[in-house]
Parts: C-alpha cells; sequence; structure tokens
C-alpha cells in the first residue's frame, strides 16, 4: 500500500478549515485570533526547520549528532517549562529542570532504544528522534503541571509544610505531601489516555504508522511500547525535577524562596 | 518577673529583633524573655506582630535585623526538635483527622513516641471531641474544632516547648478550660502563646505586652 503525498497547495488548503474555529472564537470575542495566528505560523516554521534538519539528521545517521539534537530539544523544553509552569528563570531552577529532563530521556531512551528494540547502532536516528520527541513532548507537559502545581501549592499552603517543620519534619518529610500531589497531577493525564486509547483516540505514532504502510499489528506494539515510555520518562522527569530543584530553591531555614514564583 | 531569672532559666530570648514585610511595613519587638517551664503569653492589638514573632522563632520569618536565643545560642532551625507549634487557623489537606493526627508521629524525630489511634481518641474526648469526629475529614470541621485537634497533637508531641497561636480563639469557655487543663497544669513545659482572651491571659506566668 503506498502512501499518497501531500503537495504543499494541499497542504495550505487544510489550513481552510482553520476559519470555523477562528469564527467562532472571534464571535466569543475570546481574543485568541492572534494567538492561534502565531501558534499556526511558529507551528509551520518549526516543522518546516524540523523536516529539513531532519533529512540531514538521517543521512550522517551519528549518535553524536543525535544526542546534541536531543540536548537541544531538551534545553528548548526547559525554558518552556519553566514559563509555562509560571515561575521566573532563574539559574536555580534553568539548570536542575534541563539535567532533570536530560536524564529522565535518556534512560527512557537507551532502555527502550537499546534494550527492547536492540537497535543495530548506538541512537539510530530514525527511531532516537521520533521517539525522543514523543516522550519529551509529553514529558514537558507533564512537568509544567507537576512543578507548578508543587511550587504554587507550597506557596500557597505553606502553614501546613511549616506545621510539619514545627513538629519536628526534616524538608524532605514535610514536602512529602507536597511531592505527592504534584505527581498524582502530573501523572493524571496520561494515565487518562492510556485507559482510553484505542477507544477515544488513536494516537499519532500508530497513525503515523499505519499511514506509511506499516501492519496495525506492528504499529499496536510500537503504540504500547512509547505509551509505557511516556508514562515512565514524566514520572522519572517530574520525580527528578522536584528532587534537583528542591536542592536549589529553599533558603537555609527550609523556607521557600519564594521570589522563584511570578505570582 | 522575667527580669529577675538568670539567664540559664531563660530559654527562648530575642532583642532588637526588626521584621519587615514588602518595602513599608516594619515591626520592632521589644526585648522578650521566655523562662523555662513557664506560661508567657503574649498579648497585643492584631498586627502588633505577636504570630510574626512565634514564626521568628521558628525560623520562618527571617528578621531584618537582631537576634532571637535558644537557650544562650543563636537560633536555627534546630530548635523545632523541641518545639511543638500550634497555627492560628489549623489546614492540613483533605485527609481523614485520623490521618492527620498520625502525620507527625511518622517523622524520623517522632517515631520513638508512639500513639495509636486509641491515644488520639483519648486526647481528643479530653478536650471535648466525640469519637465520631477522629474518622471526618479537617476540611469538614469548623475552626474551633480543628483547634482542638492541633492542641491534642501538641500535646501528644510531648516536647518541651509549646508555641500556640491564639489557642482558644475559637473555642468555648468549657473547652478553653479543658485545653488549659490539658496544657498548662502540672506540667514543666515551656509554654509561649499569643492571645487576646482575657480566660487564657489570666493563666500566664509572664505577659508581654506588644504596641
Amino acid at each position: 500500500m503506498e502512501i499518497i503525498d501531500l503537495s504543499w497547495w494541499q497542504l495550505g488548503l487544510s489550513f481552510l478549515i482553520l476559519l470555523l474555529p477562528a469564527y467562532i472564537l472571534w464571535k466569543y470575542r475570546t481574543g485568541l485570533n492572534k494567538k492561534l495566528l502565531t501558534a499556526s505560523l511558529r507551528m509551520v516554521l518549526q516543522l518546516l526547520f524540523v523536516g529539513y534538519y531532519l533529512e540531514y539528521l538521517f543521512e550522517y545517521d551519528n549518535p553524536w549528532i543525535n544526542t546534541a539534537w536531543i540536548i537541544v530539544m531538551v534545553a528548548v523544553a526547559d525554558f518552556a517549562t519553566i514559563d509555562r509552569s509560571d515561575l521566573r528563570r532563574r539559574w536555580s531552577l534553568l539548570v536542575p529542570i534541563f539535567f532533570s529532563t536530560f536524564l529522565g530521556i535518556i534512560v527512557i531512551d537507551l532502555f527502550f532504544l537499546q534494550a527492547v528494540i536492540q537497535l543495530p547502532t548506538l541512537l539510530m536516528a530514525q527511531y532516537t528522534i521520533p521517539i525522543t520527541g514523543m516522550v519529551l513532548g509529553n514529558c514537558l507537559r507533564s512537568n509544567v503541571i507537576g512543578i507548578n502545581a508543587f511550587y504554587y501549592s507550597l506557596s500557597d499552603h505553606k502553614e501546613r509544610y511549616q506545621f510539619y517543620l514545627a513538629c519536628g519534619a526534616s524538608r524532605n518529610e514535610a514536602l512529602q505531601p507536597f511531592i505527592s500531589e504534584a505527581l498524582q497531577k502530573s501523572a493524571n493525564p496520561t494515565l487518562a489516555s492510556m485507559a482510553t486509547i484505542g477507544l477515544v483516540s488513536l494516537p499519532g505514532m500508530m497513525t503515523g504508522q499505519i499511514l506509511s504502510g506499516s501492519s496495525p499489528l506492528i504499529a499496536i506494539k510500537y503504540q504500547i511500547m512509547i505509551m509505557v515510555a511516556i508514562f515512565s520518562g514524566t514520572i522519572l522527569s517530574v520525580y527528578l525535577g522536584l528532587v534537583f530543584t528542591n536542592k536549589m530553591v529553599f533558603e537555609s531555614t527550609d523556607m521557600l524562596d519564594e521570589s522563584i514564583l511570578k505570582k | 518577673m522575667a527580669a529577675d531569672l538568670s539567664s540559664k532559666d531563660i530559654v527562648i530570648s530575642s532583642c532588637n529583633l526588626i521584621v519587615r514585610f514588602g518595602s513599608n511595613t516594619e515591626i520592632r519587638f521589644p526585648e522578650i524573655n521566655v523562662p523555662a517551664g513557664k506560661h508567657t503569653v503574649i498579648k497585643g492589638e492584631s498586627g502588633s506582630g505577636k504570630s510574626t514573632l512565634l514564626k521568628s522563632v521558628l525560623g520562618f520569618i527571617r528578621p531584618v535585623s537582631g537576634t532571637i536565643t535558644f537557650r544562650e545560642r543563636k537560633a536555627d532551625k534546630s530548635i523545632r526538635r523541641q518545639t511543638a507549634w500550634l497555627p492560628q487557623d489549623l489546614h492540613l489537606g483533605q485527609g481523614r483527622v485520623k490521618e492527620i493526627m498520625a502525620k507527625p508521629f511518622q517523622f524520623a524525630a517522632n517515631k520513638s513516641r508512639f500513639v495509636d489511634d486509641e491515644s488520639c481518641r483519648e486526647i481528643l474526648r479530653n478536650l471535648g471531641l466525640g469519637d465520631e469526629v477522629f474518622e471526618k475529614r479537617l476540611r469538614d470541621l469548623s475552626t474551633g474544632q480543628r483547634q482542638r485537634i492541633g492542641l491534642g497533637i501538641c500535646y501528644l508531641l510531648d516536647k518541651p516547648i509549646l508555641l500556640l497561636d491564639e489557642p482558644t480563639s475559637a473555642l468555648d469557655k468549657e473547652s478553653k478550660q479543658k485545653a488549659s487543663r490539658i496544657l498548662l497544669e502540672h506540667t514543666n513545659k515551656t509554654v509561649l502563646s499569643t492571645s487576646h482572651d482575657p480566660f487564657w491571659i489570666e493563666q500566664a506566668d509572664n505577659i508581654i505586652e506588644l504596641d
């Protein structure tokens, strides 16, 4: 079964459908149309760039170049995590979140690509780049939910934290309920999509594989694997993100340096 | 009264303490001495810094100048191993009272103080709360009930120093008497509390007034 290529004008045609949501958003004065325009432009430019870049990446297929690309993706995700979590861009956050995300991704990549799929060469571009991208995209979403929930909840309910400290708890003991809540909030979206996958949604990776001619059974196996990778990667990166940032944003008195919050 | 005591009898003291909030609110505290084994009450108008003083002692607020001394040494966070603190309003999450009362005893510092469900129920009964409260969610209770649960935890922790912020503000006369009996009578604990309540202030050995 051969895939039907999309010509550029056909791709342009697909944008016509955006007039429908744009009209609804305009009618109810949501002010989102400007954002829709910016987001659409960014999407096109970023994906065009990535499309051309990946052509080269696949041609060279060098593990060092692939790792460098992962570092670039993690660095962009690092800034996006902090901005969308409503935190300030401080080194005390940028550095630990970068390392936690990178570590989370590398552990997942090495396990799934080398131990499970057993790639013939280390970090083969054809597998590494799309799988890393999918896991990282989900890590970003979970990090934003988890890190925002953790720091803002700690600030809003600081008497609870202080009460535990005043009872003799160590900082880690007093933070435990806040870490638990943050992990629950960040895990819930992935758990919900795992529970409804195939019934409510056909995920992007599986759809892509089927469109490119793979057997649905192969696509399903990859999809199951990627969901496990996404869940493990997100929990790992949120947990490491909280552990690493917690070492940097507390004063010697165990009080949170609230200047990291944008509120 | 505190002036007659030697420095060894003073557990907590503060000197030239100034705390600042934002850019233009500043609280200057008088010299404060809290004698060992006595009940010291801090009284003063709302906003005079009573709660701030307790939080500063615990290291939750960093003063801009002045010192707080704990047993003749500069106070640091290690004081928290010897304290139990009752905040003005106890909000400890979504859990049930039994889970919330058990929580502080899971911390390494309190592991040696074994407290079972029956001890918790007993202290709650002594504070005028029925057994049914033990199974309820904390958020479903009134401020006065939450306050008594906080007082119960402070009692069970059995620490040498109690820091109580307006401990009777939401209690009726009978509950105040019970709280006073449990926390203040026949005990050699050092109690530093803040209060507006004439009944509670009457129980003090030492009164400090903030402007």
